[in-house]
């Protein structure tokens, strides 16, 4: 047994839940996020169903489904959901592109909604499918909405688990985000951002959890050097890149990779979990390194890592960050 | 996702101006609240400068709105939240259809940057302006070191010094700096640039991700051919940083990892000697033998050479990978003892 404050923890994601300080101001528009990984981190403690009542359930998926965007006849590509309450429900907007969804906000809200027992009857699965259409690259990787330059593995992720999600691949070209993934692979093993970038623990993650969703973790040159890469990243706990400090988060981006991949037995579980609890606040959250401030995204990861090697709390799919009972609900009767 | 501290910071720094409510300017707008429902999630605590500048800035953008003082609000509010996608996308238009001078935008940029430096939003917005105001076609027929004193290039190079020079791990920093050599054909001044940087810290591994992207030239097709005369300065100069700190994983992945991709039979052929002979070396030897990125390249290397062989010489070869390992299980690599374990049994 792990000896984490799960009652200190189950506080703090409530709190956040509930309000967030002027100084994350800057996180305004990806709130789906952070309330998705409140979600994720009270469910990797087991706590999720007793935390939030149901009245809070309820409320929690209005909030969510009013920031669908639906199709309007101009805005096919701007389609699903919005990170934050940029707009009301009905986005009376004359110009289109201001009430824009992103891929981002869209795999959020879909996880949460499944994560809190959501039917996602509400979700207008062809206006999403759809809309991944316009945000995939000719290169194969995505963008996270129409208009920017912005594009990277963290997009063909979200892709990939929204697909797998709704049951339909029909808005992702996997030849094509394959050959994406396969052209990140750096010579030391790891995977980057842009081919020939630095190999780092976040997109590792996004690739590898991509590829296993796509079912094509054979495109990997080397499956033994990737998995040779994500291994010594490990510390204490683990760094994002070579010679960088450890830090919380990686315990997911990487030790996911590393249960992906194969390796979970080759991981130094004591000394993970040593540094977590290092991480952990006095007043709940953890934080992504000792004494530093928590923040809801280092205490679900930092949480969700430990979990992989501790059977007493829920099996969190690492392909999906959601618990594996939760997946079996949404994706059975499908192949 | 950025890091939050910077913000409480740049508060007190904001010169006063006039709520927006009294402002000659907006008087014709009407503002428009945020529609947050009864169970917002995460709701934040705005602060009434925010939430006042987000009502006018939704009018603005519902509206369609193309004018200057909706392109200056932009300004204000990305200053607060920089994360606020949409209102890039708004911006941008805005900047294209006013036909804005762009060389003011930079400036702006700058001052996101100094305050937000982990925020993917503004270095691509950077791309899209620098794409604006240079291009690439102008340079063509230059030589190499004319196209550096290019003033937009003078002045990104510069920038990107700066910002390198206060975290010289940024991976925005680095990944804007590839964008930038790629497009604009500066590949002779980043060699310089490289060996200063690993010159002034051998442990920065982007500084040795940029040294890889420069050997190949930007080539992304994973075979770019690479002369035999630069591969042997690349294993030299990579042995010399090695002795200067033999514990240090950059060099190590960088040399090993680069030959097993463009010259594998240089592994054995040449490199296995030169490790050889260092961790011989009266003062490298001890530091050199007791690290375990010094084990992990013998195992490599072995495995590379116990691949060209025929059997027993094979066998003696991946023997010597083997012993390698144990030697990481029990004495240099404790942390990962059951990898190495692992491993040994793969060599077969």
């Amino acid at each position: 047994m792990v000896d984490l404050a799960i009652d200190k923890h189950v506080r703090y994601f409530r709190y956040a839940l509930n309000m967030l300080p002027s100084l994350m101001t800057q996180l305004d528009a990806t709130r789906m996020t952070l309330g998705h990984l409140c979600l994720v981190g009270l469910a990797a403690l087991g706590q999720l169903d007793t935390a939030i009542s149901a009245d809070e359930r309820k409320g929690i998926v209005e909030w969510i489904y009013a920031q669908q965007v639906q199709p309007t006849g101009d805005n096919a590509a701007y389609c699903g959901f919005r990170g934050g309450s940029l707009f009301g429900p009905h986005g009376a907007c004359k110009y289109a592109a201001s009430n824009m969804a992103n891929v981002a906000a869209t795999y959020s809200a879909l996880a949460a909604l499944v994560l809190l027992g959501d039917d996602l009857s509400r979700v207008n699965r062809r206006a999403i499918i759809g809309a991944l259409r316009h945000v995939q690259l000719p290169s194969g990787t995505f963008a996270p909405h129409p208009g920017t330059t912005e594009s990277d593995p963290r997009f063909i992720y979200c892709a990939c688990a929204i697909s797998t999600l709704l049951g339909d691949w029909s808005g992702v070209d996997r030849d094509r985000a394959t050959a994406y993934i396969a052209g990140c692979v750096g010579i030391d093993g790891g995977l980057s951002q842009v081919p020939l970038q630095e190999s780092h623990g976040g997109h590792l993650y996004c690739c590898v959890a991509s590829l296993q969703l796509m079912g094509r973790l054979d495109a990997l040159p080397s499956r033994a050097r990737t998995l040779h890469w994500a291994l010594m990243r490990a510390g204490r706990g683990y760094q994002g890149r070579a010679n960088k400090p450890s830090d919380v988060c990686y315990s997911f981006w990487v030790g996911a990779s590393v249960e992906i991949l194969g390796g979970h037995a080759m991981v130094d579980a004591d000394a993970l979990a040593a540094f977590t609890l290092e991480c952990e606040s006095p007043y709940g959250g953890v934080a992504k390194c000792p004494g530093a401030t928590p923040d809801p995204l280092h205490s679900a990861l930092g949480i969700v890592g430990l979990g992989f090697f501790h059977p007493e709390l829920p099996r969190i799919s690492p392909a999906l960050l959601l618990p594996e009972a939760v997946v079996e609900r949404v994706c059975k009767g499908r192949q | 996702m950025s890091s939050v501290s910077s913000e409480e910071s740049s508060n007190i720094v904001e010169p006063y101006a006039l709520p927006l409510s009294k402002q000659d300017e907006w008087k014709d707008v009407t503002p428009l609240e945020q529609e947050d429902g009864q169970f917002p999630i995460c709701p934040i605590a705005y602060t009434d400068k925010y939430k006042e500048m987000m009502d006018y800035m939704r009018a603005a953008m519902a509206a369609g709105e193309v004018s200057e003082r909706a392109y200056r609000l932009t300004s204000d509010v990305l200053k607060k939240n920089p994360g606020h996608y949409t209102v890039w996308v708004y911006r941008k238009k805005l900047i294209e259809e006013l036909h804005l001078d762009i060389e003011d935008e930079l400036a702006w940029l700058e001052s996101i940057a100094e305050m937000y430096p982990k925020n993917y939003q503004s270095w691509h917005h950077r791309e899209v302006i620098v794409c604006m105001l240079l291009d690439p076609q102008i340079l063509a027929d230059m030589p190499q070191d004319q196209r550096v004193c290019h003033s937009v290039i003078r002045r990104e190079l510069s920038f990107l010094a700066n910002v390198i020079d206060e975290d010289s791990k940024n991976f925005h920093a680095w990944s804007y700096r590839q964008w930038l050599v790629r497009r604009y054909g500066i590949w002779e001044q980043e060699k310089v640039f490289i060996n200063t940087m690993i010159d002034q810290d051998v442990r920065n591994n982007s500084a040795w991700n940029q040294r890889y992207f420069v050997l190949v030239q930007g080539d992304t097709s994973g075979n770019a051919s690479i002369d035999d005369g630069v591969l042997q300065a690349e294993i030299d100069y990579a042995v010399e940083v090695i002795k200067r700190a033999p514990n240090n994983e950059s060099p190590w992945s960088y040399i090993v990892g680069m030959l097993l991709r463009h010259a594998p039979e240089k592994l054995y052929k040449e490199l296995l000697s030169r490790i050889q002979q260092l961790s011989n070396d009266a003062s490298y030897g001890q530091a050199a033998k007791s690290s375990p990125f010094y084990w992990s390249a013998l195992v490599d290397i072995y495995e590379s050479r116990a691949a060209k062989e025929d059997s027993d010489a094979r066998e003696k070869t991946l023997d010597l990978a083997r012993s390698a390992c144990t030697a990481l299980a029990t004495d240099h690599d404790p942390t990962r003892m059951k990898y190495w374990e692992y491993r040994q049994t793969t060599l077969v």
